[in-house]
């Protein structure tokens, strides 16, 4: 169980994250949802304490995440994996490489500097490749690959961490359908195979709707909705969105939101 | 909180499939101990050439030792730093202006003549190699010789004096800025050229929009490093006769005149840290605002 409360993050007078407080069972795949700037990746980098919380704290099984250091620190990250937008790979090292980072908080720094994995190491490595079709692709330099299968080697990378919980930020804001359905259908197999945690960042309430077992919507830093994708109304998402929401809900959740009828549109503008 | 030793289902799996796997990726499991090999060969051998390099140029710790003994005769000689007459002073701080001079005009002018050079040796910025290989070609012709080979020569074609020392300072730096401008602008982003093309742009906005830029913080702070650096050259440049303090230091050590030599060498450093500090805050400065992209 993932406890947070009261957390706050400002930046100068920005307040990116204002007391919210939340409870997140083990198991769950939880949407973040909201629009830019709402606060969706200041609470994931938050909980990962890739940044520090102004105020609040995040407690996982009885630790306080917010109060450790050093080593414990670097073991709580490596409990929560994190995927970012940008994949956030070593492009100049092989797919293989990339994965087995995720090892590295597993194993002797002097083995990790000289890159010298265990079996076991190498194996789970390709055991999460295979899992989303990458194994041959192994030995590739990570830059070499297409965004999609970028991702697909952050999430393996990720998996070898064996974390408790997932923290993926925007992951498929940068891809094509194809590639975003794929990326998804990964982080929710890794959801039911491995019973992973999974906290998701998404622009697109369609994805959210589909893919999530709960949404939680940020406003301007503050929690306005939590609870399951059907409870996500009409009303709820124009709270969320403001005079956007035409354009990411839709009566047709397959509908591509580029093809929204024009006046919505130019309301947004006029926003 | 520490780390778990725990084997959680990835690894269950993993340990079952382990023999399969290896099967199937052979390369991926028994890493290439021959590149490895080769690696650690290269770098023995590397290091055999650079013990070899000390035996054949007659490095000796033990005439190593014996010289530090004749520093330790002739360091108590430098104090105190002495210039004697306020006229010397006066002398030696005017020479130390014109050193900073010689590597001021120097630089400028390098940067000024190498720029437009630096557009014509860019692949970016010119596709044809008509142009672009002489420019390449007279940029490391010209940077491969030394400051001082060049003070050396421009004193014999200008005479004595610190006119020699600017067309010296600059000679080499058209090369060596040269090649590091047209680098920046072909490390430059593409996406920015794409989009100025897009709007109808030709291609001289192209450059002056889509590159220069991005690679005008870059270039600025090329400048200054290299104008730190040339006010350490001008003082070696002066030694052969291309005018500043150089000139008064050699003489100085020629008559054993310790005491104003340790003057003349604290004055110099005085000079130098100051350049570096201020020239280190401004380049800082001048990446700061331009972030990410433009460090590039």
């Amino acid at each position: 169980m993932l406890r947070i409360s009261g957390l706050t993050k400002t930046f100068g007078s920005v307040r990116a994250l204002d007391d919210v407080s939340l409870d997140v069972p083990a198991g769950q795949i939880v949407g973040i949802i909201g629009r830019s700037g709402a606060g969706k990746s200041t609470m994931l980098r938050l909980i990962n304490r890739l940044n520090e919380p102004t105020a609040g704290s995040v407690v996982y099984e009885g630790t306080d995440v917010t109060a450790l250091r050093g080593r414990d620190l670097r073991a709580w990250r490596a409990r929560c994996a994190m995927i970012f937008q940008q994949f956030n790979l070593v492009d100049r090292l092989d797919v293989m490489t990339n994965v087995l980072l995720g090892r590295a908080n597993h194993v002797s720094p002097a083995l990790a500097m000289l890159k010298l994995w265990s079996a076991q190491d190498r194996a789970m490595a390709m055991t999460a490749l295979e899992m989303f079709d990458m194994g041959r692709l192994a030995a590739q330099r990570a830059g070499t690959l297409s965004g999609g299968q970028q991702q697909r080697v952050a999430i393996c990378r990720a998996l070898v961490q064996e974390p408790d919980l997932i923290l993926a930020d925007e992951p498929v804001a940068s891809l094509d359908p194809r590639n975003t359905r794929l990326v998804m259908d990964a982080l929710r197999t890794i959801n039911r195979e491995f019973g992973i945690t999974v906290l998701v960042n998404l622009h697109s309430l369609d994805l959210a709707r589909h893919y999530c077992d709960r949404l939680v919507g940020l406003a301007a830093g503050r929690l306005v909705f939590d609870g399951p994708p059907v409870a996500l109304t009409d009303a709820v998402s124009r709270e969320l969105y403001g005079l956007e929401a035409d354009e990411v809900t839709d009566a047709d959740p397959a509908a591509d939101p580029r093809v929204t009828p024009l006046p919505a549109r130019r309301s947004a503008g006029a926003h | 909180m520490t780390a778990r030793v725990a084997e959680g289902p990835l690894g269950r799996q993993a340990r079952q499939r382990r023999a399969e796997l290896e099967g199937r990726y052979p390369e991926i499991f028994s890493p290439p101990l021959l590149s490895r090999a080769i690696v650690l060969a290269l770098l023995g051998a590397a290091l055999a050439l650079f013990l070899f390099g000390f035996w054949q140029l007659g490095f000796s710790f033990g005439r190593m030792w014996r010289g530090l003994g004749r520093l330790g005769d002739f360091i108590p000689l430098m104090f105190p730093p002495n210039p004697e007459t306020w006229a010397r002073t006066e002398m030696y701080l005017w020479s130390l202006a014109e050193t900073m001079a010689i590597a001021f005009l120097g630089t400028v002018g390098a940067a000024i003549l190498a720029f437009p050079l630096s557009l014509f040796a860019a692949k970016t910025v010119v596709r044809s190699w008509v142009l672009r290989w002489p420019t390449r070609r007279l940029f490391n012709s010209v940077s491969g010789v030394d400051t001082l080979i060049w003070a050396l020569i421009w004193i014999n074609v200008v005479g004595l004096g610190p006119f020699a020392g600017v067309l010296a300072v600059m000679t080499s730096d058209i090369g060596a800025l040269g090649r590091l401008f047209s680098e920046a602008l072909e490390a430059a982003d593409r996406k920015a050229v794409d989009g100025v093309t897009s709007t109808g742009g030709g291609p001289v906005s192209r450059v002056r929009f889509g590159i220069i830029p991005q690679v005008l913080p870059v270039m600025a702070s090329q400048v200054l490093y290299f104008f730190e650096s040339n006010t350490r050259s001008a003082t070696i440049i002066g030694i052969v006769g291309a005018g500043g303090i150089g000139a008064h230091l050699s003489e100085q050590i020629r008559i054993l005149e310790w005491q104003q030599v340790s003057f003349l060498v604290i004055l110099i450093l005085v000079t130098v840290a100051a350049i570096d500090w201020v020239s280190g805050k401004l380049r800082f400065a001048i990446m700061g605002r331009a972030p990410a992209g433009a460090a590039a």
